[in-house]
């Protein structure tokens, strides 16, 4: 099996830092593979030790994403494919047009893997998009892949239930978190994934004459959560049903 | 790491950085319940090594990763934080692997190197006697020669990885003096005491050591006979600066609980931060810390450019040792009431209270910096 991960090179959520007016700081912010692209990653190589085959990582990203890019030959990826891009000065539909085209490059994949959606903007457009824009099936948010012969049987983990579909290869499909654990590289695979081929391509290249596309989001601002801190008092089975009637109010529980 | 290796530093970094999230999700959540002795370190540990934790600072031909000292030195202090008793038992191990890739013969290190660095075999450092530490020169412990090899008898105290181990570097005397041979468990004659109740760090087995004509073939030899006492010396200022690195370990791990409880905590209507006298501790703490990582740092560099490190493994030790003492009382007295009752707060203190004893006492180490300053005037 030939099988293409998208991986992207995503702002750490957990170190944004937002400003006074509310504002994520996202430029010069720190940088880590998104974190269910480790899942995508780990599904691959899963699948190529079941089925043989090589497992290519491609990303849009700048000089920064080349770390993640090791991360992920690290984990046991053979090669990797970077377009030289900031994926943050372009909405979803380019990123998808650049990684649709260095996939056409060196395709073709018999699947191509990516996570539910990036661990910073979580827009979850991509997948689809690559999907729609190669010509391909796109199976979203899968707990569970088995590929046998020329088709994928894929447990999509939907938020009230699970559905099985069957679909032919070649296909897109996207990962969600529960899909595997995915594995550390160990310290000698961090050292030789250095050593591994990583290829650079540029967007006029792939995609010549095209303009890079203007951001769809226009801007974003932190929310502060507060909570309620509402203390029901009483014996249990009094407290226990203002605390239903109260969740039932907020439509948390149904009426 | 930029700062000390311009060229290297993002080789570097990725090295620390996987090791360093393996860490936080493996070993920081389940350190409480090691510390308790719920949850048995022998698991995480050599999933740890397997992750190559002790491949860092050792040659490429033995299954090492070539890196300088200072980053394994890095690599410790992130373990310090994340789990110390787990810390303290790999630091042993290492330090076995150390003393054998100076001193060994070719066909030990190719036999042994391999599997303590992937953790395969873990390794047991066995000097100290019940009636000496410090005073290695005293010990009891004998190596008798006879036909093929020697005759070991005597026994080793406070020995961590002790009765866990599958290999022990054993100091015992020939009629040559102290020397060093390789004891591999279990072997006939060997036996251990039972896991010695401790203060802290409760999550490593410190046992008793005991050998009762455990015959050893004669290529169990390391080096030559007599020459066990500098091997030893050897050995410990090099893990002098490990220690020196855990304890800056321990220290952050309890400086940052403090630094989130003191913006949490309120009093009299403002959080506890608030207060000069706790931002004093805040600033004490983080400048104690900085100063002992750049001791421990400072001599590692002396180690890896070949120079004498031993004085200055032994200023990072006795500084970074006591730092954290200092800095995990803080800890506690930041916590009030909370401090004093919750492991979570005061097993920091526990576990950094063994360094000032371990691997040569703050008394002992101030001799040796001491002698060498006065000998320079001579």
């Amino acid at each position: 099996m030939k099988i293409a991960v998208c991986v992207k090179n995503a702002v750490d959520e957990t170190e944004l830092k937002v400003d006074s007016g509310g504002n994520p700081q996202l430029r010069g912010a720190p940088t880590k593979m998104s974190t269910f692209d480790k899942n995508a990653v780990e599904e691959a190589l899963r699948l190529k030790a079941a089925h043989q085959g090589e497992v290519v990582v491609v990303t849009v990203g700048t000089s920064e994403a080349k770390k993640t890019m090791k991360e992920a030959l690290a984990m046991g990826s053979d090669r990797g494919i970077l377009v030289s891009a900031d994926p943050m000065a372009m909405d979803n539909r380019r990123t998808s047009e650049l990684l649709a085209a260095a996939l056409k490059k060196g395709g073709p994949y018999d699947m191509i893997l990516c996570s539910e959606g990036s661990s910073d903007m979580y827009s979850g457009l991509v997948p689809p998009m690559l999907g729609e824009l190669l010509g391909l099936p796109y199976v979203g948010y899968a707990k569970k892949i088995d590929v046998s012969g020329k088709s994928a049987k894929v447990e999509r983990a939907l938020e009230d239930s699970i559905d099985v579909v069957e679909a032919p290869l070649p296909l897109v499909v996207s990962v969600v978190s529960e899909i595997n654990e995915p594995r550390y590289p160990t310290l000698i695979q961090i050292m030789q994934a250095g050593k591994k081929p990583m290829e650079e391509l540029i967007p006029e290249t792939l995609l010549p004459g095209v303009a890079p596309a203007m951001p769809l989001v226009g801007g974003m601002k932190a929310q502060a959560m507060t909570r309620k801190r509402v203390v029901f008092e009483g014996p249990p089975a009094e407290t226990a049903k203002k605390l239903v009637d109260a969740l039932a109010a907020e439509g948390v529980l149904p009426r | 790491m930029e700062t000390f290796y311009p060229d290297h530093h993002q080789e570097y970094s990725e090295v620390l950085t996987s090791l360093g999230a393996f860490m936080e999700k493996e070993l920081l959540p389940i350190s409480p319940k090691i510390d308790t002795g719920e949850v048995k370190m022998a698991k995480p540990r050599r999933a740890l090594l397997k992750q190559g934790m002790c491949q860092i600072a050792f040659p490429e031909e033995y299954g090492g990763l070539g890196l300088p000292f200072s980053v394994y030195a890095t690599a410790v202090e992130m373990l310090g934080t994340a789990e110390a008793s787990t810390c303290l038992s790999v630091e042993i191990h290492n330090a076995v692997a150390e003393g054998l890739s100076r001193f060994a013969t070719d066909a030990q290190k190719r036999a042994y190197l391999p599997k303590i660095l992937s953790g395969d075999k873990l390794a047991s450092f066995t000097l100290t006697e019940p009636a000496s530490g410090s005073d290695a020169g005293t010990m009891a412990t004998t190596a008798q020669k006879e036909a093929g090899g020697y005759s070991i008898n005597g026994s080793k105290m406070f020995i961590t990885n002790g009765g866990e181990a599958d290999l022990y570097l054993v100091f015992a005397k020939t009629k040559k003096g102290p020397s060093c041979f390789i004891v591999e468990a279990p072997s006939p004659g060997l036996s251990f005491g039972e896991d010695l109740k401790k203060l802290g760090m409760r999550g490593s087995r410190t046992s008793e050591v005991i050998f009762s004509d455990c015959r050893i073939p004669e290529e169990n030899l390391v080096g030559e006979e007599g020459k066990g006492a500098d091997y030893a010396k050897e050995i410990l200022h090099s893990a002098r600066i490990v220690v020196a690195a855990l304890n800056v370990g321990i220290a952050r791990i309890a400086y940052e609980k403090s630094l989130a409880y003191s913006r949490q905590r309120k009093a009299f209507g403002k959080t506890i931060s608030e207060f000069q006298l706790i931002r004093e501790k805040i600033a004490d703490m983080k400048t104690e810390m900085d100063a002992a990582r750049l001791l421990y740092f400072y001599a590692s560099r002396i180690k890896e450019s070949g120079g004498d490190y031993s004085s200055e493994a032994s200023q990072a030790k006795v500084f970074s040792t006591e730092m954290s003492l200092r800095v995990c009382d803080s800890a506690i007295q930041i916590h009030g009431g909370y401090g004093y009752t919750t492991d979570e707060i005061h097993r920091h203190w526990r576990d950094a209270r063994l360094l000032t004893i371990g691997e040569g006492t703050s008394e002992v180490l101030r001799m040796l910096i001491a002698r060498r300053e006065l000998a320079k005037l001579q």
